[in-house]
């Protein structure tokens, strides 16, 4: 029972996990302001060619993963190109159209490799299956949990490292006013190109991960509603700082999904706590706001309150709040 | 040829559904300047209300129909409050929009009422949970033949009611008072207001009638399925916005044209490359119309409001 159990958290923790890089990847979006309703096509295409790699031409994983967030990466800067110029409206419901493009690529995608076991690779619409290399390689789940946190603190530790240098504090002026950004001097639309392809990758990464957990993928897997939580994650949890997205993951599939407490309500709650929260907390619970004035009480517990008076930059220097614009 | 002509006359007798669909997000878009991502959802979940009642208690087709739209615009309402109602306060005032540029309150108000779909989706699922639901059938077996085409008749007049629609609604919209009052209020709201229209009164009312619209087209596109699968949320929702897209949004008979053309390119598209060829089609056309070099020259035309 107790191992069920384990089990199951480790599967949970897994899946956590995995959404929250995906999560991340519409942060780095919605941060230099761009809704996108796409991030799941990269999560898809990172899973197939992570999972084309290992299944199909037997490269070693991390090597796969590193295959899939290139080409996510890829991918998401060809798709910002010509999108560069829309506005915010009509940007999400190109990388809504371009992510179901994607989706319908995928599933009439027939690439197939005969091996002893059978024919391996991606088969339309009936999937790719036998994405066996943790079962090849010995890789017990606990160990796999292992990597994906890894794998998601590293994303997590390079994007809170970036926030208070240069670029960071360029990608939130970007997402607070591109024209105003512009005139400072700041290349908003090569910024925009590089977040677009950083946050593909991010993306990818999580679909490699995801792939070789579940070991099957189909193209239904990654439809809008999959773009739509990612976001969703990141407005609930909020864009003041890349724990936010972890939130809202949490929020969701760690307290409503996992306890069942609302089966069949799920997504009435999410959807509804959602709208309610742009509407009176638009950019979340954990906004900059809020995290200006945690790393201020933190660092008045670490340095005493001078210190923290003293060196207002080092404690808040990621927070731009943003009623404090002239 | 005939093969040719019968794919493209199917295709404009489907582009009537899709010129049904896609007025009810253009009105919307034309006098909020919003664009409603909940309004496939709404559609949906008004049409399950139908069904509902259909399943339980046989109501007729009137009532179904009835219940429909007014379903429609009553969940129309309570997306408008969540989602919309800022609107109301902020266009005067010039408070930084919460997410970036010019357009943040519309990408925000886009964001909201893509979460309120999930919401008003598995309200709909927990209202019947079974994939396929009746639906009321008006749906004829017999075939017109003209010459060697071949016309389903009530398809066309689904589309014949389509195109009545769209052209009445334009006329009212370019000849009548009202017409011209909701004109005015989607241009300009400060300068409508100013000569004393009233015009959250006047939005509210296009709302609603936009959802009511939309419950219209939904009755009318079910009652000749029969059926309705909780997949019509998405398909309403999709091709409503291409062909709203296509004609330009806010645009009334832009959506009729939409919608034919629409039709006729995944009519063709299915032709060469099968079911997968026309799912592809759909979007492709809205994504080429969307990136297409010549809409950067026509982007003033995106804040300009309703029109005929």
């Amino acid at each position: 029972m107790s191992e069920a159990l384990s089990a199951h958290a480790i599967g949970l923790s897994s899946d956590m996990a995995i959404m929250s890089l995906l999560a991340l990847s519409s942060y780095l979006m919605l941060l230099v302001g761009r809704v996108s309703f796409g991030q799941q096509a990269f999560f898809g295409l990172g899973a197939y060619a992570a999972g084309v790699m290992t299944a199909m031409f037997h490269l070693p994983l991390l090597l796969a993963l590193s295959i899939g967030m290139a080409i996510g990466a890829l991918c998401s800067w060809l798709l910002a190109l010509p999108t560069l110029h829309l506005s915010g409206l009509h940007y999400a419901v190109a990388t809504l159209a371009f992510g179901e493009m994607a989706r319908i690529a995928l599933s009439g995608w027939h690439w197939q490799l005969s091996t002893p076991d059978g024919p391996v690779g991606p088969a339309g619409i009936d999937g790719f299956r036998d994405i066996r290399w943790l079962l090849e390689n010995d890789v017990t789940p606990g160990a796999y949990l292992a990597l994906t946190l890894t794998a998601l603190v590293l994303v997590l530790a390079v994007l809170m490292r970036a926030e208070p240098t240069r670029l960071g504090i360029a990608l939130r002026m970007t997402g607070q006013d591109p024209i105003l950004t512009n005139t400072q001097g700041i290349g908003v639309a090569a910024l925009r190109l590089f977040t677009a392809a950083a946050a593909g990758a991010i993306a990818a990464l999580g679909g490699g991960l995801y792939a070789h957990r579940t070991t099957y993928l189909e193209p239904a897997l990654f439809d809008p509603m999959l773009g739509v939580h990612a976001v969703g994650y990141a407005l609930l949890g909020g864009l003041g700082t890349a724990i936010g997205p972890l939130v809202g993951v949490i929020f969701d599939l760690g307290l409503l999904e996992a306890t069942q407490l609302f089966a069949g309500w799920r997504m009435v709650i999410f959807g509804g706590l959602v709208a309610l929260f742009l509407r009176w907390r638009p950019r979340g619970l954990l906004d900059e706001a809020l995290v200006h004035q945690i790393s201020q009480t933190l660092a008045g517990f670490l340095l005493g309150p001078s210190a923290a008076a003293a060196h207002p930059a080092n404690s808040g220097a990621n927070a731009i709040p943003l009623k404090e614009r002239p | 040829m005939t093969a040719f002509l019968q794919l493209t006359l199917d295709g404009l007798i489907d582009g009537g559904a899709y010129a049904l669909v896609g007025l009810g997000l253009s009105l919307t878009f034309g006098s909020l300047r919003r664009l409603n991502l909940a309004y496939g959802a709404t559609a949906m979940l008004a049409a399950y209300c139908g069904a509902w009642l259909h399943i339980q208690h046989q109501a007729p087709v009137w009532l179904v129909a009835l219940t429909v739209m007014v379903a429609a615009t009553l969940i129309g309402g309570y997306v408008e409050g969540l989602c919309f109602a800022r609107t109301e306060k902020n266009t005067a005032s010039t408070d930084a929009a919460p997410l970036a540029g010019a357009d943040g309150l519309e990408v925000v108000a886009l964001a909201s009422s893509f979460a309120i779909w999930m919401q008003l989706e598995q309200l709909a699922v927990n209202l019947l949970p079974r994939h396929l639901n009746a639906f009321p059938s008006l749906a004829t077996e017999q075939d017109w033949r003209l010459g060697e085409l071949m016309i389903r008749p009530d398809r066309l007049l689904l589309a014949l009611l389509a195109t009545a629609l769209t052209l009445g609604l334009a006329a009212w919209l370019q000849r009548s008072r009202a017409g011209l009052s909701w004109r005015a209020c989607a241009d300009h709201r400060l300068a409508a207001h100013l000569v004393g229209m009233p015009v959250a009164r006047l939005k509210s009312v296009g709302f609603a009638a936009a959802c009511a619209l939309s419950g219209l087209a939904a009755t009318a596109i079910l009652l000749l399925d029969g059926q309705v699968t909780p997949m019509f949320g998405m398909w309403v929702l999709l091709k409503g916005l291409v062909a709203a897209m296509l004609g330009g949004l806010g645009s009334v008979r832009g959506a009729l044209w939409g919608g034919l053309l629409l039709g006729v390119s995944e009519s063709h598209a299915q032709a060469l490359w099968g079911a997968w060829g026309r799912e592809f089609a759909t979007y492709a056309l809205l994504f080429l119309v969307l990136v297409a070099p010549w809409r950067r020259h026509r982007s003033d035309r995106l804040v300009s409001g309703v029109h005929a």
